[in-house]
C-alpha cells in the first residue's frame, strides 16, 4: 500500500513539474521584449488550464501529508530555504498571473509580469533544488531531524537548479508553439530551439558535478537509474528540438514534458527504497515504508481517495479537450 | 529568536490572512450559483449581468485565498514537523482528502468556468459553477474535520508516544466539529451577503447607473447576512457546552478548569496549562459582532417601497457594517485557537513539542517574508476589488464576448499594481 502512495505522490509531482512547467516557462518569457500584446496572449495560451495546474502541486503535498507525514515533516523542514523559495515563486506567480490584467493601465500590467517572472525563477530554482538536494542525501540527526540547512548549498544543488530553470523555459516556448496562432509559432519554436541548447549546457553541468560529488555518489542506492537520468533527458531534448524544427509542436511538447517528469520518477528510483539519504550514518536513512502512514490511515486514504482518482483526471482530460486547440480571435481572454 | 514564538506568529497570520479571502469565497460563490441559476432559468440579463458582475469579485477575491492557502499547507511541514510525525497518522487523512477531492476539483472547475463563457453550452457552465461550489463546501468540510481533531483528538489510539487512527468514524462525528462547521459556513454566507449588500449600497448612493441591478443585489445581500448571521449565532452558543466538555481550560468552570491542569500536570509535568486572557477577549469581540450584525434584522421591513433606499441613513449603515464580518471571524479563530494553548493537539501534543528543530533566524526570515508578501498582495488584492466593485457592471472582465477587449490598455497614468 505505500508503495502504490509512493508512486501516486510521485506521479502527482511529476504531473506538476510538466503542467506547471509550462506556467513557469510562459512566465519567464515574458521577459522577452516586445509588443505588451504579445505578453497577455502567451498568458492566455496558458489561459484555462492555469488553475487545474499548480493543483497537482497542492494535491501532490495533500498526499505527503496524509500517507507520509514522517518524510513531510523533514522533507520541508529540511530542505527549508529550497522549499521556502518555490512555495515564495508558487505565490508570485499565482497572484500575478491572475491579477496583471485587472488594472488597465499598461504599466500596473507591465509591474505585474515582472512578479510573475520573478516568481516564475524562484519555483524553478526552488523545486530544481530540492530534487538535487535529494539525490544528495541529508545530515540526519539520531534523533531522525534534519541538521540544519547548510547541506544544501552545495554546486550540485546550484547547478540542479539552474536546470530546471532551463527545462520549465523549454518547456514553456514549447507549450507556445501548440497553443499559440500558428502564424506567432516561428518565432517561438526558435527561441526553443535555443532554450534547448541552454537546458543541454546546465544538464552536463549538473551531470558533471554529480559524478565528482561523494555525497550523490554514496545516496544513489541504484548507479545505473542515476546515469540514466541525464541520458534519457538529452535524448528527450534532442527529440525536442528535431520535432520544433519540423514544426511537430505535438512531438515537441510530448518529448520535453517527459524530460520534466522523468528527474522525479528515475530520482525517486534511484533512491529507492530509501527516500532520505543520511549522509551520516547511511542505516539511519529514512526509508519508503518507515516514512509511511500506518495501515488504517492508508487503507482509510485508498478507500476515500482512490475510487475518486477517475473523476479528478476525467474533468482534468474534460479541461484540456474543451479548450484543445490553437488560441485564436474567438477564445476568451481574461487573465 | 524563539523559534516557537515565531512559529506561532507565522502560522496566526497566514490563517487569519487566508480566512479573510475564504470567508468571501464561500459566500460569494453560494450567492454567485443562485444568480447564475436565476439567469438560466429565467433568462432575465439582469441576473446574467448580476453574476458577471459578481462572478469579477468573486475570482479576483479566490486569488488571494489560493495564494495564502499554499502558504499554509506548506507550513505544516515547514514550521510544526512535530505535528506530522506524532499526530500525522490521524490529522494528515482530512488534509489530504481536501487537497485531492475538494480543492483540486475547484480549482480545475473556476478555470473552465472562467473561460467557459460563450464556449460551452449554458447547462454545463452553470454545472461548473456548482462543481466550484460543492467542492468548497467539501474544502470547509475536510479542514474543519481536520482542525476539530486538533481541538478534541478522538478515535486514536497512542503507540510509541505516536497517534495511530483507530476510528475515523469518531472524526466525523467530533462534537467540536459537527456544530462549529455550521457556525463557519453561515459566518461565511453572512460576509458574503454584508459585502453584497454594501457594494450595492455604495453604487445607490452614488446613483451610479444601475439603479434597478444593485438595487436586485441589495435585495439579496440583505435578506442573506441577516439570516445568516442568525443561524450563526444560533449555532454559535450552541457550541459552549461541547467546548466546555472537551476543552475545560478554554470555557469549563473554575472547577472543571482546576481539574483538567492538575490533570495535564500529572501527565506532563508542571507548566502552564491556561490560554491567554487574548481568547476570552476575542470571544466577547465576537458576540458583540454577531448581535450588531443581527440588528441589521431592523432594516428588512424597509425593503418594503424601496424606502431602504429612499431614507440613504440605512445605506451608510450597510457600507460601514463591511469590516464587522472580518473582524468577528478573526476573533472567532481567535477564540478557536489561542484558547486550546499551549496545545497543539488538546491534551496530547504540545506546541512546543511540534515546531520543527529549525534555526530561529531561518524561521523569522520566513515569517517578516511571507507576512509581507502575503500582506502586499492582500492589501494589492484588496485595492482591485474594490476598484472592479466601484466600477460598477457596464463591462465586467468575466463573461465579456471575445473579442470586445474593452479592458484594452488605456494611457491614463494610474498608480504601481493598482
Amino acid at each position: 500500500m505505500a508503495t502504490i502512495w509512493y508512486a501516486l505522490l510521485g506521479l502527482f509531482f511529476a504531473t506538476y513539474l510538466v503542467l506547471g512547467g509550462y506556467d513557469y516557462g510562459v512566465g519567464l518569457l515574458l521577459t522577452r521584449p516586445g509588443d505588451p500584446r504579445d505578453r497577455r496572449a502567451a498568458l492566455n495560451a496558458v489561459g484555462p488550464f492555469f488553475l487545474g495546474n499548480e493543483v497537482w502541486l497542492v494535491a501532490a503535498v495533500g498526499i505527503l501529508f496524509g500517507a507520509f507525514p514522517l518524510l513531510e515533516g523533514e522533507l520541508l523542514a529540511g530542505f527549508y530555504p529550497a522549499v521556502l523559495g518555490a512555495v515564495t515563486g508558487v505565490v508570485l506567480v499565482t497572484a500575478g498571473v491572475q491579477l496583471r490584467s485587472r488594472p488597465r493601465a499598461e504599466s500596473a500590467r507591465a509591474a505585474w509580469d515582472r512578479v510573475v517572472v520573478a516568481g516564475s525563477a524562484l519555483a524553478a530554482l526552488g523545486w530544481g533544488a530540492l530534487l538535487g538536494g535529494l539525490l544528495q542525501g541529508v545530515p540526519l540527526r539520531a534523533d531522525g531531524h534534519v541538521a540544519g540547512v547548510s547541506h544544501l548549498f552545495t554546486p550540485f544543488v546550484a547547478a540542479t537548479a539552474l536546470a530546471m530553470v532551463a527545462l520549465v523555459a523549454v518547456q514553456g516556448a514549447t507549450f507556445l508553439t501548440l497553443r499559440l496562432p500558428a502564424a506567432d509559432v516561428p518565432p517561438v519554436a526558435r527561441l526553443a530551439r535555443g532554450l534547448v541548447l541552454a537546458a543541454l549546457a546546465a544538464l552536463a553541468a549538473a551531470t558533471v558535478l554529480g559524478l565528482l560529488s561523494d555525497r550523490v555518489r554514496a545516496a544513489v542506492a541504484r548507479p545505473a537509474l542515476a546515469v540514466l537520468l541525464p541520458l534519457a533527458l538529452v535524448a528527450a531534448l534532442l527529440a525536442a528540438r528535431a520535432a520544433l524544427g519540423r514544426g511537430r509542436a505535438g512531438v515537441a511538447f510530448a518529448a520535453t514534458s517527459a524530460a520534466l517528469a522523468l528527474p522525479v520518477l528515475l530520482i525517486g528510483a534511484a533512491l529507492w527504497p530509501r527516500v532520505l539519504f543520511s549522509t551520516g550514518d547511511p542505516a539511519a536513512s529514512l526509508t519508503v515504508a518507515d516514512a509511511a502512514a500506518s495501515g488504517p490511515t492508508l487503507s482509510l486514504l485508498g478507500w476515500l481517495a482512490l475510487p475518486l482518482l477517475p473523476a479528478l483526471l476525467g474533468f482534468q482530460a474534460m479541461c484540456w479537450w474543451v479548450f484543445r486547440g490553437r488560441t485564436d480571435g474567438r477564445a476568451p481572454v481574461y487573465w | 529568536m524563539d523559534p516557537l514564538l515565531i512559529a506561532r506568529l507565522q502560522f496566526a497570520t497566514t490563517t487569519s490572512i487566508h480566512f479573510l479571502f475564504v470567508l468571501v469565497t464561500l459566500g460569494l460563490v453560494t450567492l454567485l450559483v443562485g444568480l447564475q441559476t436565476a439567469w438560466v432559468i429565467t433568462g432575465k440579463q439582469t441576473y446574467q449581468r448580476l453574476t458577471r458582475f459578481w462572478g469579477t469579485l468573486y475570482v479576483i477575491n479566490y486569488v488571494l485565498g489560493i495564494a495564502t492557502g499554499i502558504v499554509m499547507e506548506f507550513q505544516f511541514g515547514l514550521n510544526w514537523s512535530g505535528l506530522s510525525r506524532y499526530v500525522g497518522n490521524v490529522f494528515g487523512a482530512p488534509l489530504a482528502m481536501e487537497t485531492l477531492v475538494a480543492f483540486f476539483l475547484e480549482s480545475t472547475f473556476l478555470g473552465m468556468w472562467i473561460f467557459g463563457w460563450h464556449r460551452l453550452r449554458r447547462g454545463v457552465h452553470l454545472a461548473l459553477l456548482y462543481g466550484v461550489a460543492i467542492t468548497a463546501y467539501a474544502s470547509v468540510f475536510w479542514i474543519m474535520v481536520a482542525n476539530s481533531w486538533l481541538q478534541h483528538p478522538v478515535g486514536y489510539e497512542l503507540r510509541d508516544g505516536v497517534a495511530h487512527l483507530t476510528d475515523f468514524s469518531a472524526l466525523l462525528s467530533n462534537p467540536t466539529f459537527t456544530v462549529a462547521i455550521w457556525h463557519v459556513i453561515f459566518a461565511a454566507l453572512t460576509t458574503g451577503g454584508t459585502l453584497m449588500a454594501a457594494v450595492s449600497a455604495w453604487h445607490l448612493l452614488r446613483r451610479t447607473t444601475d439603479h434597478q441591478l444593485f438595487r436586485t443585489s441589495l435585495r439579496i445581500g440583505l435578506p442573506t447576512a441577516v439570516v445568516s448571521a442568525t443561524f450563526a449565532l444560533w449555532f454559535g452558543f450552541a457550541q459552549e457546552d461541547g467546548v466546555a466538555l472537551a476543552q475545560p481550560t478554554k470555557l469549563g468552570d473554575e472547577q472543571a478548569k482546576a481539574a483538567a491542569v492538575a490533570d495535564f500536570t500529572a501527565r506532563f509535568g508542571p507548566g502552564d496549562y491556561l490560554p491567554p486572557a487574548l481568547a476570552g477577549t476575542a470571544m466577547e469581540i465576537m458576540i458583540m459582532i454577531g448581535f450588531t450584525i443581527w440588528c441589521a434584522v431592523l432594516l428588512l421591513p424597509l425593503l418594503y417601497r424601496d424606502w431602504l433606499i429612499r431614507l440613504r441613513f440605512p445605506l451608510y449603515l450597510l457600507l460601514f457594517a463591511v469590516p464587522l464580518p472580518f473582524i468577528a471571524a478573526i476573533c472567532g479563530w481567535l477564540t478557536r485557537e489561542v484558547g486550546r494553548q499551549p496545545w497543539a493537539a488538546y491534551g496530547l501534543l504540545q506546541a512546543r513539542d511540534a515546531v520543527s528543530p529549525v534555526d530561529g533566524g531561518v524561521m523569522l526570515a520566513s515569517f517578516l517574508g511571507f507576512s509581507l508578501l502575503l500582506g502586499t498582495l492582500a492589501v494589492a488584492n484588496w485595492v482591485l476589488f474594490a476598484r472592479h466593485a466601484a466600477r460598477g457592471a457596464a463591462d465586467p472582465a468575466i463573461g465579456r464576448a471575445p473579442g470586445a477587449d474593452a479592458d484594452r490598455s488605456d494611457t491614463r497614468p494610474e498608480s504601481l499594481f493598482a
